[in-house]
């Protein structure tokens, strides 16, 4: 998935699921829109699915520091390259 | 420290109407709320009990998502109760967030719609090795659930009750809050108690041999509290809120007094868990009545747990009969026309009295045409009558042998 696929899916999953208006990629997701750590923890099972891996507990624990939809995408992409990395 | 405690505002969903006109339409004209038992695809078609005290009509819930992740069905209805009687209080947002508001609210336990739904997931996608049950499960599941999200709601930072005693879930979250004014460690609590549609109570009951099957063709025609040709109880759902204040503040800030709570009365069979037992149940309307410093001739109505079991309702009009003689107030058991709402039925059973005392007149227990003869010795209400009841007691019975009895005054008497 590009990046811009990525974001067009992030943003999908962000407007219906979280019920997200508007959402841009430099948004605070808190301040902005709300998102709390509950949330958080509900959208990293959505990115488990949309991906197709689990994210270990260390991995969902570097994702607290996640800010903006574009820290997400970041977030995700080092996840891939990581398991990419990993591959033989 | 003891203070008056008066209930300012109240709010009802129920099988018979939602607020205090179609609640009062639905008790002055003997309308039930039982209907069939509903699908749920899992045990509906196993239980012998078809019926239910159903919510059939659409409520306008309007909660934002940020609230609704934490809720399942049965906070739903507790926080649309709560904040309608927050909304009819008038109470501004300082007093509200200022810690001393509390709420004693409860349910049976938690959301089952919730809970089943964490079980599908689990055994579903057992081996997927996706982490499918969602992070909010337990909060929307949780036995708290409905006293928790009504606090997270309306930003309140008072003291948290949550009953959960089964059939005095909401009788219980009254009294304590009740005592929580009285003894001046509050000034206000929100109470009550919701349970939402579950399939699984129906089945434990039904299990029990203590679920009505002989009416599964005419639902309206059961339960039947009091009747010869009662058959056991119909599981219901539904929802009751009652904003309880202490008196001289209520008074101060000009407050619509609708009753005074007089007494509450809770006490505990100590033995068997299922059975009604004759001695704990009139040694709790005595105790309420001492709570309250009242006489016997000083009640003018009963609302009676009366499930329509054979033996519930035998003990409970020979423990009205034991407590108040031969002439007792007049009794009528509601939940002929709501069915047995579960935690909630406290809560509903005194609203529905308050309505009833507010508007001047009495309901008679639905679906009684033949009085058992083992519970002829109390004074049924006759019909639908006007009345003008200045004080009456509401009576709960839950299983593990708990028991509760609450005494309020009609509010033009406060004062």
């Amino acid at each position: 998935m590009t990046r811009e696929e990525l974001q067009q899916a992030i943003t999908a999953i962000l407007v219906q699921d979280f019920e997200f208006k508007d959402p841009a990629p430099d948004d605070h997701l808190r301040d902005v829109h709300g998102f709390d750590s509950i949330d958080a923890i509900e959208l990293l099972a959505k990115i488990e699915k949309l991906l197709g891996f689990t994210l270990t507990r260390e991995e969902k624990e570097q994702a607290m520091v996640i800010r903006t939809i574009n820290d997400i995408l970041d977030y995700i992409e080092a996840m891939q390259q990581k398991r990419n990395l990993a591959k033989p | 420290m003891s203070r008056r405690v008066v209930i300012t505002a109240a709010s009802a969903i129920t099988p018979i109407g939602y607020g205090q006109r179609d609640i009062v339409e639905s008790l002055q004209q003997g309308v039930s709320g039982v209907k069939p038992l509903r699908d749920d695809g899992l045990l509906a078609s196993r239980i012998h009990s078809k019926v239910f005290g159903t919510v059939d009509y659409p409520i306008p819930f309007d909660f934002a998502r940020r609230f609704r992740k934490t809720m399942g069905p049965v906070a739903n209805y507790a926080c649309q109760v709560a904040g309608d009687v927050l909304a009819a209080s008038g109470l501004d947002q300082e007093f509200i967030s200022s810690g001393r508001l509390g709420v004693a609210f409860g349910s049976t336990h938690g959301s089952p719609t919730v809970q089943r739904d964490i079980y599908r997931t689990f055994f579903q996608q057992l081996d997927s090795g996706f982490s499918s049950i969602g992070a909010v499960d337990y909060l929307r599941s949780m036995v708290h659930t409905t006293a928790v999200n009504i606090t997270r709601m309306f930003h309140i930072t008072g003291r948290v009750i949550a009953t959960a005693t089964a059939c005095t879930t909401g009788s219980q979250a009254i009294g304590f809050g009740y005592e929580a004014i009285k003894f001046g460690l509050q000034d206000a609590m929100i109470c009550g108690a919701a349970d939402e549609y579950d399939t699984t109570t129906v089945a434990v009951f039904d299990n029990l041999l203590a679920c009505s099957v002989a009416f599964n063709e005419h639902p309206e025609q059961t339960p039947r509290p009091f009747d010869k040709k009662r058959d056991g109880l119909v599981v219901g759902e539904g929802a009751g809120a009652v904003l309880l204040e202490d008196y001289a503040s209520a008074k101060r800030r000009g407050a619509p007094i609708l009753a005074e709570v007089l007494g509450f009365a809770c006490t505990n069979n100590g033995g068997d868990m299922i059975l009604p037992n004759l001695e704990g149940i009139t040694a709790t309307l005595q105790l309420a009545l001492q709570e309250a410093q009242l006489v016997p001739e000083k009640v003018d109505f009963i609302s009676a747990h009366a499930t329509a079991t054979k033996m519930g309702d035998s003990i409970e009009a020979q423990a009205i009969a034991q407590v108040y003689g031969n002439r007792s107030p007049y009794v009528s058991g509601l939940k002929g026309y709501t069915g047995h709402t579960m935690g909630a039925c406290g809560a509903i059973e005194l609203i529905c009295t308050l309505y009833m005392m507010q508007t001047g007149f009495l309901a008679p227990t639905l679906n009684l045409e033949e009085v058992d003869p083992r519970c002829a010795m109390i004074q049924h209400t006759p019909a639908c009558m006007d009345a003008d009841t200045r004080i009456a007691a509401i009576q709960n019975f839950a299983f593990g042998g708990v028991n509760t009895c609450l005494l309020i005054r009609k509010g033009t008497d406060a004062g």
